[in-house]
This record gives C-alpha cells, sequence and structure tokens, in this order.
C-alpha cells in the first residue's frame, strides 16, 4: 500500500472517531538526550523526541461498534539515531474497527492488527472473525496482507513480492469446563514457495505451518499447558545426511500449585529453526537460516511467603546442536507492601556457557559465561514517586564480543509527578558502559496523559 | 451453462453453509468486554477475587489466569486459546508495548519508571543479543522471529 494510501486511510478512521460516544486519546511525548563516546570514534549527542498516540473509540453509531488506533512518530532533532541515517521516522502499530457481537463472544476486525489465535503472531493488514459454537467449541480465522516493517533497503526486499502476498490462519478449538481446552490450528504466509517460483530462490519467506495447542486444567492446584507445531511447508531438498523433521516445535509447560503459597513449573521446548528462519545473504556475519535444533529444558520454583516476598528460583539448561550447551540458573526475589506503593526486588543468575562452542578460536569454552545481577526498587507516595533501576553483567574471560570489558552495565533512576490522574511527567537519568559506548549518559523527559473514557490497558 | 449451474450449485452449497454455520453459533451471552472493576497496580491473581470454579467463557479455572512469573514467561499460549479474555483488562496498547512490530525505543527504555514489569532488553541488549541468541534464539524469534526475519535483516544484510 502507498503512503499516501496510509494518509488517507488514517484521516479517514480519524475522522471516524467523532461518531463514537465514548472516546478515549492517550499517549507519551518523550524527549532524549544521550551523550556516547565510543573508542576510535568521535563523542555523540543525540536528541531524539518520539511521540506515541492511541484513540479508541466505542459505540460507533451502533453498541457494537469501535476502532482502535495505536502508532508513533520520532525525529531527531540532532544526529540520527537509526541505523540508516534517516533523521525520522513512525509506524501505525495497529488501527482497525472491530464489531463486537452480544453472543457468543463474536468479533470482527478489518483493517491493521495482529492476529495471534494461530502458531504464529502476526501483524496483517487485513480481517479476522471468531466466535464460540455450540458444545463449547471455538473457531476463529485471520486473512490479508502481512506487515513489512521495511527496516531495510525495499531494493533486498524483491525477494518478497511473491512469497509475502498474503497470509491466512485458521483456529478451532474445544473447551472442555474443569478439564481444559484443545486446539488445532493452520497457519500460510505466503502463496508459492521459493522452489516454485520462476526463477527459485533458495531463501524461503513462506510458511504453512500445523500446530496442536492443548491446556488442562482441572483444578486450580494444576495447569498444563503448550503446543506443537507441524512445518506442512514444500521445503527445498535437503542435503544428504540433513535431518529435516517436520516438528517445527514442542514447548510444553506443567504448573503445580500448593495452595497459593508454593508453585513449581517445568517447560520443555524443542525448535527446529528450518522451520522458522528463512535465510541470509551474509552467512559468516550470523546465519538466520542456521539449519541446527534447540532444546531446552526449564524447571522454576516460586515462594510466596506470608511476609510479602515472592521468591523465585529458576534453571535452564539449552543444547544448540552447532553451538554446544548452557546451563543459566539463578533467583530473583520480589516484595511489596500492601498498597502496592513500595515495590523492590533482586535477583542474580550465572549462566554456564563452559560447554557452548564455536564462539572464538582463542577462549572457545568460556566466552559466553556471564553472571548478572539485578536490583531494583520503586516508590509511590502522593503525587510522587520515584525508581532506580541497577543491572551489571560479569564476564567470566575476555569476550571477543566486549571490546575489552569484563563488565557491562546500567543504572537507571527515574522521578514521576501524577499532576493528575491522567496526566504523569517523569525524567530518568540513565548512565552505563557498553562495548560500543564506553561511557553513555542518557537523560529523558516523558509526559504521559489520557482523556476521555478508557479504563483499561497499561496496568 | 455448465459454468452456471456450478456458480448456482456453489451459491446454494454457500447458503446452507452460512445457514448450518449459524446455527452452530453458541446462544450465550457474551461477556463482559471489560472487566467492571479497575485494577491495582502489580500482577494481579485472579484466584483472590475469583474463588468460584470457572471463568465463564473461557471455562477455566482462574487460577489458570493469576499472573504469576510462570504465566507472565509463558502468556503466549493463553493469548494464542483466547485472547478475548487478556482483552477485559488490557488494552491493545499493552500488547504492542513490547510486541508493537516496529517499535521506537526497546521496552525496557520505554518505561524506565517501570522496574517491575518485564521488559525484555533491559541493559545493553546490543551486547548480549550477540551472546544470547547465539545460545539461544527461539528467545528472539518469540517476539521477533518470522520467516521474513525484519528485524535481524535491518543489521544482518
Amino acid at each position: 500500500m502507498k503512503r499516501h494510501t496510509y494518509v488517507a486511510l488514517l484521516a479517514t478512521l480519524l475522522s471516524a472517531t467523532a461518531w463514537g460516544q465514548e472516546v478515549s486519546l492517550y499517549g507519551t511525548t518523550m524527549a532524549q538526550m544521550w551523550k556516547t563516546e565510543t573508542p576510535g570514534f568521535d563523542k555523540a549527542t543525540y536528541t531524539p523526541a518520539t511521540q506515541w498516540l492511541g484513540i479508541d473509540a466505542t459505540k460507533l453509531g451502533s453498541d457494537n461498534l469501535s476502532l482502535h488506533l495505536f502508532g508513533w512518530g520520532r525525529t531527531d532533532l540532532s544526529e540520527s539515531t537509526s541505523f540508516d541515517g534517516t533523521k525520522s521516522g513512525g509506524y501505525l502499530n495497529y488501527g482497525y474497527l472491530q464489531y463486537d457481537f452480544k453472543q457468543a463472544n463474536a468479533e470482527i476486525k478489518a483493517g491493521r492488527f495482529t492476529a495471534n489465535q494461530s502458531t504464529g503472531f502476526e501483524q496483517i493488514d487485513g480481517v479476522s472473525a471468531r466466535t464460540d459454537l455450540r458444545g463449547g467449541f471455538t473457531v476463529s480465522a485471520f486473512a490479508g496482507k502481512p506487515v513489512l516493517y521495511r527496516t531495510v533497503d525495499p531494493l533486498t526486499q524483491t525477494d518478497y513480492d511473491f512469497q509475502r502476498d498474503f497470509i491466512v490462519g485458521t483456529r478451532l478449538g474445544l473447551r472442555l469446563p474443569k478439564v481444559g481446552e484443545i486446539g488445532i490450528s493452520y497457519l500460510q504466509d505466503g502463496s508459492k514457495a521459493a522452489k516454485d517460483l520462476t526463477f527459485p530462490s533458495s531463501v524461503d519467506y513462506t510458511r504453512k505451518q500445523v500446530g496442536a495447542d492443548i491446556l488442562i486444567a482441572p483444578t486450580a492446584a494444576f495447569d498444563f499447558r503448550g503446543r506443537t507445531v507441524f512445518d506442512m511447508a514444500s521445503h527445498l531438498d535437503a542435503a544428504p545426511g540433513v535431518d529435516r523433521s517436520r516438528i517445527a516445535e514442542h514447548d510444553y509447560t506443567a504448573t503445580y500449585r500448593v495452595g497459593s503459597v508454593v508453585s513449581v513449573s517445568a517447560n520443555y521446548a524443542e525448535r527446529n529453526f528450518f522451520a522458522f528462519f528463512a535465510g541470509t545473504n551474509l552467512p559468516s556475519l550470523f546465519r538466520q537460516d542456521d539449519h541446527d535444533k534447540f532444546k531446552g529444558e526449564g524447571l522454576s520454583i516460586t515462594w510466596n511467603t506470608p511476609w510479602g516476598i515472592q521468591a523465585i528460583a529458576d534453571v535452564r539448561h539449552t543444547e544448540r546442536e552447532t553451538y554446544g550447551t548452557t546451563t543459566r540458573t539463578g533467583g530473583e526475589l520480589r516484595w511489596a507492601n500492601a498498597e502496592k506503593t513500595a515495590q523492590m526486588g533482586a535477583g542474580g543468575h550465572f549462566t554456564n556457557a563452559a560447554k557452548a562452542l564455536l564462539v572464538d578460536a582463542t577462549a572457545p569454552s568460556r566466552s559466553l559465561t556471564n553472571a548478572e545481577a539485578r536490583a531494583w526498587g520503586m516508590v509511590t507516595k502522593g503525587k510522587l514517586s520515584a525508581s532506580l533501576d541497577a543491572i551489571v553483567q560479569k564476564f567470566k574471560a575476555d569476550n571477543p564480543y566486549l571490546a575489552g570489558l569484563k563488565t557491562v552495565h546500567e543504572v537507571i533512576a527515574s522521578v514521576g509527578f501524577q499532576a493528575s490522574k491522567n496526566f504523569k511527567v517523569s525524567g530518568d537519568l540513565s548512565h552505563g558502559s557498553t562495548p560500543m559506548a564506553k561511557n553513555e549518559t542518557r537523560g529523558l523527559l516523558r509526559a504521559d496523559y489520557r482523556f476521555g473514557f478508557g479504563k483499561k490497558g497499561g496496568q | 451453462m455448465a459454468r452456471k449451474t456450478v456458480l448456482q450449485a456453489l451459491g446454494i452449497a454457500l447458503g446452507l453453509g452460512v445457514l448450518m454455520a449459524c446455527s452452530l453459533v453458541s446462544p450465550e451471552t457474551s461477556f463482559a468486554r471489560t472487566h467492571p472493576q479497575e485494577l491495582g497496580a502489580g500482577r494481579p491473581l485472579c484466584s483472590e477475587c475469583h474463588t468460584n470454579d470457572v471463568a465463564k467463557g473461557a471455562l477455566k479455572p482462574y487460577a489458570s489466569f493469576d499472573h504469576t512469573p510462570t504465566f507472565v514467561k509463558n502468556h503466549k499460549f493463553q493469548a494464542n486459546q483466547d485472547s478475548g479474555t487478556c482483552a477485559s483488562c488490557h488494552a491493545q496498547s499493552f500488547c504492542a508495548d513490547c510486541h508493537g512490530g516496529k517499535v521506537a525505543l526497546t521496552p525496557a527504555r520505554q518505561f524506565g519508571g517501570r522496574p517491575d514489569r518485564m521488559s525484555p532488553h533491559r541493559g545493553d541488549f546490543l551486547t548480549m543479543h550477540k551472546i544470547e541468541g547465539r545460545m539461544d534464539p527461539s528467545a528472539c524469534y518469540t517476539c521477533h522471529g518470522r520467516a521474513n526475519n525484519d528485524k535481524c535483516r535491518a543489521c544482518h544484510k
């Protein structure tokens, strides 16, 4: 869709809000300034100004019709903050009309929105519909044109012409009271696989996936949820010896709760990257089409103590065929008073990557291993609020990605003033040390405002 | 003539299909689109107030919606199965804070005054993504990954 078409569509949608009997407008205006000192480069100053704006207009002529818009725009007042050197940017995150039926939780959407009822999480320009059926069944479907982010040179996106032209998805579910829910879904992204193009390409942006999801929640004490995704796409023939599994993903989590005091969760995930990543034209830097598999197992225990403290311990073991294994272990404490006007947390994690391979020839065994510590607190008193957040990551050995640093850190201090229920101003000051910028100090001013009748969101 | 007959048959089949589909639609009244009470700060535990069996419409125990650390990490399953329940408390913009497709700032920086939120990309994510992405790239593509790799391709051309 061309830019002027977007503008005309946006103007039409905005004018439609005039029909709304309940209009909620919310936004954030943010001005930032930061200076960087990068070894080998001149010092630089950046001053981007960013505006977010959202509109929810309900009862547009009919009680059931509503309009929802949300987007942002940015302009750089000094040097460009964008990788492509441009000094402005913006994006319409969503803009759609929604009709809610009074029966069967049915709804229809049209416009730009996010569809998440199949195996993917997709932004599309199109239509979607869902409804409950008799006997506990539900059905939903969406179709349209996938939204392209245009984050790369359009010339390199010519390969999208046939492969990113259309997206469609559907899900059929069955809900059983006190048992749970099962569902099957289908997603097709692109109408022609790369191998079927007039000039076949080795980079395939199309997907065909069938998903099966499940939730078993017979009691409040236990639930088991997850999904398996099957890769149904027509791919190029695999090289000899390459396992081209049809399983794109397994991802399952089981949680057991002992009253409201202790809960234990276990997760297993397995993914076949070939079913998700398309390809790259610079394989030496980062292979987005690495054709290997990933497996991960995790366990976490949460203890809600009687003193308002929540203690969480977790461990996660990952295994990637081409790079080896890692184990991340750690814990976190969170505390909040009864009114939640004061909250704080502290945590630490250690990532052991001693068995990760092919990272750096000079330090093959340890260069990914790191320890992370974080502490934060926030307090609200009357109209004033303040927070402090500090994070530090320490690496066990010289890391090729860190330009000689062993430790990176960032501290953010924030103060805010809630002038009224619908208007708040706040400011952040942060300092960090990173491989990109040896010293980086940022200042940020933020104004959040809301007009109208909207009650939800942002919590 | 044959084409007209086929089109007529298709039209009749479509009409019958629509009629049959309508008869299959649940007669239940839709549940409230907005949570009737405004919720306080922090992660809510639905089961603290809702002590009855299962949520209307969703037909699941309220405890399965409790915003525990595990639920927050795995919220995609709930969103896939029934985003309508999410929408009774969260506006779509809440999702777009992180899953906006193309966002102006990393969520951690945009909400620098909300350290209680589980915002991704805390600290120096440019450094960490090289490491975390290599160890577990699936952690990236839960938000950024789909076959077009737009996010990756911005730099990794």
